[in-house]
């Protein structure tokens, strides 16, 4: 029986095992835990942002200067491909100002079109050419002059290698003369000031593979360091062209949310993210900042009967929200406000579309709870009571399976609170999690927890517009072709004021639409505010409202910060 | 006086006996208990209340509540019983495996004993954990990929240990001459040397749900398991680590103790049965 003390041993070594992983999920956390690569990188990444945290605030205690920030973001919004605006650094699925570099327009706090770099856009009649006039002050931070040229470069080249934005609508940017440059557009596309306000100008004598690592830009920062999965430091360009900084070092840090957390309650950061299961802590020297934004959260109902399978074979609609009465039911059924006491803690707002309070948002979309009418409208749709609480018609049960991302505790939280609150209506709701690999297909079919938000309209289209060459919307199926006029008229229009217009005419026009009165696709719930740990006395200038993704937003604009 | 001196040992052994019997019967008591409660709470683990949320232990939740308002007791139970019943099914999957492989090793002759070592010193080669989460992940993460997993993969020391247990009794006399008088080699593997390797087999056994429990929260823990509704020890400990910075530390301290209590209980069953199926063993 020589084995026994093995076992033992073994025993013993698999419990530390376990042990040590405990350590490490400490810092590593759970979200993205997709892969174990992905969660080992994570779990160092926030152990060693916590030892950079020590030596940044031990930095700004010497100097004592006052012009310095530490910011602490989550450790996915470590830009993996570098600082190049092709591959995700500003643009994306998490849009912000790229800080290192210039771009033409900007969005103004209410998210109109406000310039950078541009000094004139102009599109032509047939919105087939903008013109957009640049300054001629600007010169990049290693001395070279940012001429018409470098904005066609940049253009040109991420119309070929971006991956993350769309650019099938322009042929070709032309620079006419050193201040003049020219977008040929294949087809019209009126919110391109939108796609420009996102695009960092690179340097045509400067870009190359490693331009990631090594930014030139022309904007209010210069990336000075950047040690990989801890921290990331700018500081102010001094021959900036526009106001100068007035934050004159930025070091970001990359940690989870209990180190975040941590490292804040430490006092070794001037302001940390996090979010609202922190909320109800209190912080000596911190107070907690909300930020207002349009980083929603809602689920799609499939608008077609199961049966279809698309190109890939993957099966799409479902019986029970294909019939819009339940659609109309269900978003009257859902009361927001308590969805945000219970899962937010109160910090969040409520969503009635994909688009609150931006200039295309049409007030159409606004429903209130209204309990009656939802029991009146499932009971016409023949959905009645069972014995056992839950509706039936012809031997279904009413209900569905409702899937969010696995590993996204705010996405759990909010789909349980949506399978209570539809339980009291008969309606039985199953929550499930899923991995991204499987979501997006098995959305097509069931309802999915999404989190939306950028500040452009094209999010509308990318949502409720038929997918080009497909029969049905890209995430759920669902068409309409009233809908889809509007939006492509929009796209066409020449005016981006008047464009909004016709965006709000897509949500509802009077007659139809994806609002409660019309086809109603999509169930909005709320708009999750970004909360932060601020330092007293770090005066945080006044945020747009944020889009998807807690990450850069909050330093948009960080050269306005100051301390007191 | 040498009398006396067997009696004392005699009492004393008796007592340790009697000791050793109710260890036995608590430890199986406590496991069957956890395992049946869990079956029952399945549901119940899986009902949020918002109203309740982030509550500390009290008398009506004993393990307090988490973010979305989970009765903590009721999950961890829910969540050590399919721990103790998927131990089950994966460690017998396991032991069968390594007991033909063991058996078929030193049987069926050098070149199977070939293939069988190579393929347990395979198995072994690889960090345990690496080959669980390579298998689970193959065989599409969820229920079933955490199944095979851990039965694919606890079988190779147990097949080792057996296949030198028969190397050994092959040689021993009683076997020798049954071979000459002209049994099969199937008939010595089930008649003559099962019988002996049993003791072994069922130690091997209970032993391996420990691990395979333990495997089981690791797994999950580390996110490639079950979707994080469901209640799983592995699940409940990674959210609780969340949580612990912010003082909620019963979400972590009490499923830890619990899923400690049942490995250890694991243990003692274990090595109980293995004092009584070989009583030799009380001279090591």
């Amino acid at each position: 029986m020589r084995y026994q003390k093995k076992w033992r041993v073994t025993a013993a070594l698999l419990a530390a095992a376990l042990a040590a992983s405990c350590v490490t999920g400490c810092s590593g956390g759970q979200e993205n835990a997709e892969t174990a690569g992905n969660t080992e990188a994570e779990g160092s990444k926030g152990t060693e942002g916590a030892g950079t945290a020590e030596s940044g605030s031990s930095q700004s205690a010497e100097t004592e200067t006052r012009d310095s920030v530490v910011v602490v973001m989550g450790p996915t919004s470590e830009p993996e491909a570098g600082f190049d605006p092709a591959y995700g650094w500003g643009a994306g699925e998490h849009v912000h100002e790229p800080l290192i570099q210039s771009t033409l327009t900007v969005t103004t706090p209410d998210l109109k079109i406000g310039y950078d770099l541009a000094e004139d856009v102009q599109a032509s009649e047939d919105g087939l050419t903008w013109q957009v006039k640049i300054r001629d002050d600007v010169r990049f931070t290693d001395g070279e002059p940012l001429t018409a040229e470098d904005v066609a470069f940049t253009y040109n080249t991420l119309k070929d290698t971006s991956s993350v934005n769309d650019f099938t609508m322009l042929k070709e940017a032309v620079a006419v003369d050193d201040t003049t440059v020219e977008f040929h557009m294949n087809r019209p596309y009126s919110i391109w000031p939108y796609t420009m306000a996102i695009t960092g100008i690179v340097p045509e004598h400067a870009y190359g593979p490693d331009y990631g690592q090594k930014p030139i830009g022309s904007g209010r920062y210069i990336l000075k360091q950047w040690d990989k999965g801890q921290q990331v430091i700018f500081e102010a360009n001094p021959d900036y062209y526009g106001e100068a900084p007035r934050m004159k070092k930025v070091t970001v840090l990359f940690m989870e949310e209990d180190a975040a957390y941590a490292a804040a309650l430490s006092g070794q950061v001037d302001l940390a993210y996090t979010s609202a299961a922190y909320s109800d802590q209190t912080m000596d020297g911190f107070s907690l900042f909300s930020c207002e934004t349009v980083d929603n959260r809602g689920f799609n109902l499939p608008a077609v009967p199961a049966g279809e399978t698309d190109e890939n074979g993957v099966p799409i609609g479902n019986d029970f929200t294909s019939d819009v009465r339940v659609r109309r039911a269900i978003n009257l059924a859902i009361d927001r406000q308590a969805m945000i006491d219970h899962v937010l803690n109160g910090h969040g707002t409520i969503a009635y579309s994909v688009c609150d309070k931006m200039p295309w948002y049409s007030k159409d979309s606004e429903a209130a709870f209204d309990p009656q009418e939802a029991e009146r409208l499932l009971d016409e749709a023949g959905w009645k009571t069972g014995a056992d609480g839950i509706r039936e018609k012809d031997g279904k049960k009413a209900g569905f399976t409702m899937l969010y991302s696995a590993g996204d505790s705010v996405r759990q939280a909010l789909s349980e609170d949506t399978a209570n609150q539809l339980a009291a209506f008969g309606i039985h709701v199953t929550v499930e999690g899923v991995g991204w690999d499987t979501a997006y297909d098995r959305a097509q079919s069931e309802p999915l927890m999404w989190g939306w938000g950028a500040h452009t309209p094209m999010e509308l289209y990318n949502i409720y517009h038929t997918r080009p060459g497909g029969k049905y919307a890209q995430y759920s199926p669902y068409s309409n072709g009233a809908v889809d006029a509007y939006m492509d008229e929009a796209l066409a229009c020449t005016d981006l004021e008047a464009s909004y217009e016709l965006w709000k005419k897509a949500q509802w026009d009077g007659g139809t639409g994806i609002t409660q009165e019309g086809d109603l696709p999509w169930i909005w719930l709320v708009n999750i505010d970004h909360l932060y740990w601020v330092k007293d006395g770090l005066q945080v200038a006044e945020q747009k409202l944020h889009p998807h993704g807690h990450g850069w937003s909050i330093i948009n604009n960080v050269d306005q910060w100051t301390w007191e | 006086m040498s009398g006396m001196k067997k009696r004392e040992n005699g009492k004393r052994l008796g007592n340790r006996r009697l000791f050793s019997m109710g260890l036995f019967g608590a430890s199986v008591l406590f496991l069957l208990l956890v395992a049946v409660f869990g079956y029952v709470w399945q549901d119940a683990a899986s009902v949020t209340d918002f109203s309740r949320k982030n509550l500390p232990p009290c008398a009506g939740y004993l393990f307090g509540t988490d973010w979305m308002g989970r009765d903590m007791f009721v999950r961890t139970v829910a969540g050590l019983s399919m721990s103790i019943r998927l131990g089950l099914l994966t460690a017998a999957v396991s032991a069968v495996i390594a007991f033909l492989l063991g058996l078929s090793a030193a049987v069926l002759g050098r070149a199977v004993d070939g293939l069988v070592t190579l393929l347990i010193d395979l198995v072994m080669g690889i960090p345990h954990m690496l080959l669980l989460i390579l298998i689970s992940f193959a065989c599409g993460k969820g229920f079933w990929g955490v199944t095979l997993g851990i039965a694919l993969t606890h079988w190779a020391s147990l097949a080792r240990l057996i296949r030198g247990e028969v190397f050994q009794l092959r040689e021993s006399p009683y076997i020798r001459i049954a071979g000459k008088l002209g049994k099969s080699r199937a008939y010595l593997a089930f008649h003559h040397m099962a019988p002996n390797l049993l003791p072994q087999f069922i130690t091997g056994l209970i032993l391996m749900f420990p691990h395979a429990i333990l495997h089981e929260a690791s797994i999950t823990f580390l996110g490639f398991g079950l979707s994080p509704e469901e209640p799983a020890i592995g699940i409940i400990l990674s959210e609780s680590m969340k949580y612990l910075a912010m003082g909620k530390w019963w979400l972590a301290l009490f499923p830890g103790l619990l899923l400690t209590a049942v490995v250890l209980m694991f243990h003692y069953a274990g090595q109980t049965i293995c004092r009584m199926a070989a009583p030799g063993s009380v001279h090591e």
